[in-house]
């Protein structure tokens, strides 16, 4: 990843982390709120990768870390090990595939949701697997399978390469026979 | 796939992992968690501001998709005044252990009360930012001399207990959290003492140490308790006994409790400005 791609995906991470503790606090069922970190790595690692996926996961989840009343290092570690497995699952997979981007998002979070709290209470958080899971995981699966979308436009937009964004100013300019 | 790329691929996944491990171990260990804790302090200075225009920016229009033109002023009303309600409650529960104290013929010049601590009124900002942990996030921080450990009370009782006190910010653990301990004394002569304990969203608070054969009725209040090193200033109501009942051949009573705050109305709150003695 480049710097300019590192950058962007600071943006795109506080961008996500400000819509967190704002705007998706007051989206509530049964108390819970829908949680979008996860869906950094997972974008990150369908569009470039495990390797993308794990660092993604890892700075987004320490971002998040630093701002929500839990352990420091634990939104990291899940972010890491959740961007990995989402990129080396789907190494074999069609990546344009309609289905996948939703299917990830969906097994992703609720699984990163359960790795987050099982690794809490081992980590001496006893609270975090007091909560009621089975709304937790209505909560989160269905929030990530519609918030995945935008979510990946704006990755893909973070992670393009020069390269990708001269191809794009072609194709659209005149020249490019697209105007 | 060139092994040396899945190499590679495996060594940043450790490297990361082992990091992780790492900044939760100094998070977690008591002698390196000032680090950590500093870290956060830092950020939460910087990130506290942005945040905070966010909402300024988006709250008219989700008062607007609220449907009503002046709901957030009346929403803000409605707060103080449940908030001033809540005051009333709390003193007249005060009057009730009061009450019990004199009964007792205890010195009264010994004992303190909330209404002769200071206090720091300070609104909330966040309710439980992480599904995983009950907590709410108040603007006031150590600037206006809130701490770790300080109680919060409001609503009818106590809230909670501060974790986390950053510059401007501060993070209290409500007392219906699953890591919340609240050490309480209860019954008519005031010597009756047990823990009262969290157990997360959705499940009922409990009132544990409780021997068996202990003259409990429903709607009983417990304070917090009056032993020496208590983590909290004595007196604060904290919750009622809801019901109660002892297993055959157990050696405690299975007592549930509530809280005598209004969780739910937490737009404002006070921090007891108050540390335990050394």
């Amino acid at each position: 990843m480049s710097t300019r791609a590192a950058l962007r995906v600071a943006l795109v991470t506080l961008l996500l982390l400000l819509a967190q503790t704002t705007v998706i606090l007051w989206i509530r069922f049964h108390g819970l709120h829908p949680d979008i970190v996860w869906l950094l790595p997972i974008t990150a690692a369908l569009l470039d990768g495990p390797e993308t996926g794990a660092l993604v996961g890892f700075g987004s989840g320490l971002a998040f870390d630093l701002v929500l009343p839990t352990p420091l290092g634990l939104g990291a570690l899940v972010g890491c090990l959740l961007g990995y497995a989402v990129g080396m699952s789907t190494a074999a997979v069609d990546r344009r595939a309609a289905w996948l981007k939703p299917v990830a998002a969906l097994i992703g979070c609720v699984g990163a949701d359960m790795l987050f709290a099982v690794l809490g209470a081992i980590f001496g958080q006893q609270q975090m697997v007091q909560v009621d899971f089975l709304s937790l995981f209505v909560v989160v699966a269905v929030s990530s399978v519609i918030l995945v979308f935008p979510v990946s436009r704006l990755m893909r937009w973070a992670l393009q390469t020069e390269g990708d964004r001269r191809a794009l100013v072609s194709a659209h300019s005149p020249e490019g026979g697209r105007w | 796939m060139p092994r040396s790329r899945r190499s590679r691929r495996t060594l940043t996944l450790v490297v990361l992992v082992v990091l992780s491990l790492s900044i939760i171990s100094l998070d977690l260990n008591g002698r390196t968690h000032s680090i950590t804790s500093g870290v956060k302090s830092v950020a939460n200075g910087v990130y506290s501001p942005l945040r905070n225009t966010v909402v300024d920016v988006l709250s008219p229009i989700g008062d607007f998709f609220a449907g009503a033109v002046h709901y957030r002023s009346l929403q803000s009303e409605n707060q103080q005044l449940q908030a001033i309600v809540g005051q009333l409650r709390e003193k007249a529960d005060e009057k009730q252990f009061e009450n019990v104290e004199l009964r007792n013929l205890m010195a009264l010049q010994n004992l303190r009360f909330l209404d002769a601590l200071p206090t720091v009124t300070a609104e909330t900002q966040e309710i439980n930012a992480s599904n995983f942990t009950l907590t709410i996030t108040i603007d006031k921080g150590r600037a206006d001399g809130v701490d770790v450990g300080m109680a919060v009370v409001g609503a009818g009782g106590l809230v909670g207990q501060i974790i986390q006190s950053f510059h401007h910010t501060a993070v209290v653990r409500l007392i219906t959290d699953g890591q919340s301990k609240v050490g309480v004394t209860f019954g008519p002569a005031d010597d009756l003492t047990g823990t009262v304990d969290g157990q997360g969203p959705g499940s009922p608070m409990t009132a544990d140490l409780v021997p068996t054969h202990t003259p409990l009725h429903k709607g009983e209040p417990m304070y917090t308790s009056s032993l020496d090193g208590a983590a909290f200033p004595r007196g604060i109501p904290v919750a009622r006994v809801k019901e109660f009942h002892a297993a055959a051949g157990a050696t405690q009573e299975t007592v549930t409790v509530t809280p005598i705050a209004n969780l739910t109305q937490l737009a404002y709150v006070d921090v007891v400005i108050w540390e335990p003695p050394a």
